[in-house]
């Protein structure tokens, strides 16, 4: 299962916390940039961290960003201590937002999260639940 | 060849201003005087324009040389967008051309004729070219080496048109070819420049184009002798310039001259790399055009302007609002075939080969790296000659530097 695992990098993300909000996806693209990952993979996880990220920000409970490193993939695992997603499919769909007003204001939560996800990265898992959410987000190098 | 930095190790007194500055981290202090890592400088000038000591000064006694004494038959000087804001406010341009040409040049051309064509191409190009968002501007020499430095996944952003200068060089130089029968090395052709990048663009351009350009002068090594000129007042030639074109001079021209409405002007470095971040989370793909300059308020803020780029901008608004709008000029009529012929677009140089990735490695040299960045005090003071604690950790891995030029470690040591 674990196979060629090298490495983990995490980060704990608040919940509601704006003025951090982006700092640990862009701790992990820097992580990456430093080690000379091509650039290419790296825009990738920037985005689909970033995207990660924003959603355990606006929509949970806060939890955790992590960066596991394998001999020849990365995966992003973003994890949250709930409420979890209510209509798994509805949040598939692009344009879909369950952002509130307020939050969209700001310029967050167009509704592309989920849908941007996948179409980024080589392999997408989710698992949503009361007490969380689990992403798993597979690049291959 | 051209112009270079000089750096006068005298006037040095290894402050680390230049090396706190430094975008891509290029500089640090050797037995306490700064030295430039050329592989990684991107020319912005920010060194430059930091010290206090004035110990970067630009030198072209070669260009001088050049002119005056070349085999050239028929010289051409380029002017830059932001020239006509270097002098007191309500100066003729008329004049500023004359003062120009009585340097010695058999012509003068204004290179807001060439930024207006460039202007339409990015209109174009935005318009033909849906799928990449946002497109970045290739005008500012300096951000497009920082992009490329700390941001290669973002080259594929780059809308890829050249530059002004490069368009007004080509136009000038095939004009005086088919008006005079000069061959290409009779012509010279030097462009008057408001920043040391643009060198760069020159003798090592991104692209696979010909640059055109023979010689950049750094404007504030001629600026007094063209102010001499302007003050004698002649001014029989007078090329109206175009007052889109010379919007390219301030920060936002581009896109303004473009007819563009969807669009970020950015400027100053450390406003770019904020911008630049945004741009590879995915967060502005819903913008058209981001223009990225590295000088504060755009070309008006270029490290060889004499003129506060404030300043520099309210004079610009002037010549803007004061200027006799001109006829169309010929180059623009001939625009939509060069446009169809491909002559403003260019592709980018490949990369060298980076060699074979290894994740395992590269993890281990990460680790040794932290390994040593946790020792460090984290103060970032600049003491060992490293711009931050982790460019220290950097080079004493690397071998460049040793770990105990740390002054903090340095004195607990000896407690």
């Amino acid at each position: 299962m674990n196979e060629g695992f090298l490495k983990r990098y995490s980060f704990n993300i608040a919940a509601n916390d704006f003025m951090s909000a982006g700092k640990g996806s862009s701790s992990i693209k820097n992580i990456l940039k430093s080690m000379g990952i091509d650039a290419t993979v790296i825009r990738k996880i920037a985005i689909v961290s970033y995207e990660a990220e924003m959603n355990i920000v606006i929509h949970s409970l806060g939890g955790e960003l992590h960066c596991d490193l394998y001999d020849n993939k990365i995966i992003i695992l973003s994890e949250d201590a709930g409420p979890g997603i209510e209509d798994l499919n509805l949040a598939l769909t692009e344009g879909y937002s369950t952002a509130p007003e307020s939050i969209r204001e700001l310029g967050f939560g167009a509704g592309m999260g989920l849908p941007n996800m996948m179409k980024y990265s080589d392999d997408f898992k989710i698992t949503t639940g009361r007490d969380g959410t689990v992403i798993k987000i597979t690049f291959l190098m | 060849m051209n112009f270079s930095i000089m750096f006068d190790k005298e006037k040095c007194k290894g402050c680390t201003n230049c090396m706190k500055r430094c975008p891509t981290q290029a500089i640090r202090l050797i037995d306490g005087k700064a030295f430039i890592n050329n592989l990684k400088c991107i020319h912005c000038g920010e060194c430059i324009k930091v010290c206090p000591y004035n110990a970067y000064t630009p030198e072209s006694i070669e260009w001088y040389e050049e002119m005056h004494f070349s085999s050239y038959k028929y010289k051409i000087a380029v002017l830059s967008t932001p020239l006509y804001g270097q002098f007191p406010k309500g100066t003729d341009i008329c004049k500023v051309q004359n003062a120009v040409l009585k340097l010695g040049f058999d012509y003068v051309y204004d290179a807001s004729w060439a930024a207006e064509m460039v202007s339409r191409a990015i209109k174009k190009k935005i318009n033909e070219e849906k799928n990449i968002r946002p497109f970045i501007s290739t005008n500012c020499p300096a951000a497009v080496r920082l992009i490329k430095n700390r941001y290669p996944s973002l080259m594929d952003n780059l809308i890829l048109l050249k530059e002004p200068m490069v368009i007004a060089a080509m136009t000038a130089k095939e004009r005086a070819k088919a008006k005079f029968n000069y061959k290409d090395e009779e012509i010279g052709v030097f462009y008057i420049s408001p920043c040391p990048a643009k060198l760069l663009a020159v003798t090592d351009p991104v692209g696979d184009y010909v640059p055109y350009v023979d010689w950049v002068i750094p404007l504030n090594t001629i600026y007094g002798q063209i102010y001499k000129e302007i003050i004698k007042g002649d001014d029989k030639l007078c090329l109206y310039p175009s007052l889109n074109g010379l919007k390219w001079a301030v920060s936002g021209g581009q896109s303004e001259s473009a007819d563009l409405t969807n669009y970020i002007a950015v400027n100053g470095m450390e406003n770019i790399i904020q911008i630049l971040d945004e741009i590879e989370n995915g967060n502005l793909s819903n913008v058209d055009f981001v223009e990225t300059l590295a000088c504060v308020q755009g070309c008006v803020g270029g490290t060889f302007n004499v003129i506060n780029p404030f300043i520099a901008q309210s004079n610009i608004n002037y010549v803007l609002s004061n200027t006799k709008d001109s006829e169309l000029n010929e180059e623009l009529e001939e625009f939509e075939g060069m446009y169809d012929e491909g002559i403003f677009k260019f592709k980018l140089n490949p990369d060298e080969n980076p060699g074979k990735f290894s994740m395992k490695e590269a993890i281990i040299k990460r680790e040794k790296i932290k390994e040593i960045y946790d020792v460090l005090p984290g103060l970032d003071c600049g003491s060992c000659g490293a711009p931050t604690c982790y460019a220290h950790a950097e080079d004493v891995y690397n071998n460049d530097s040793a770990l105990y030029e740390c002054v903090v470690l340095r004195a607990s040591k000896k407690e």
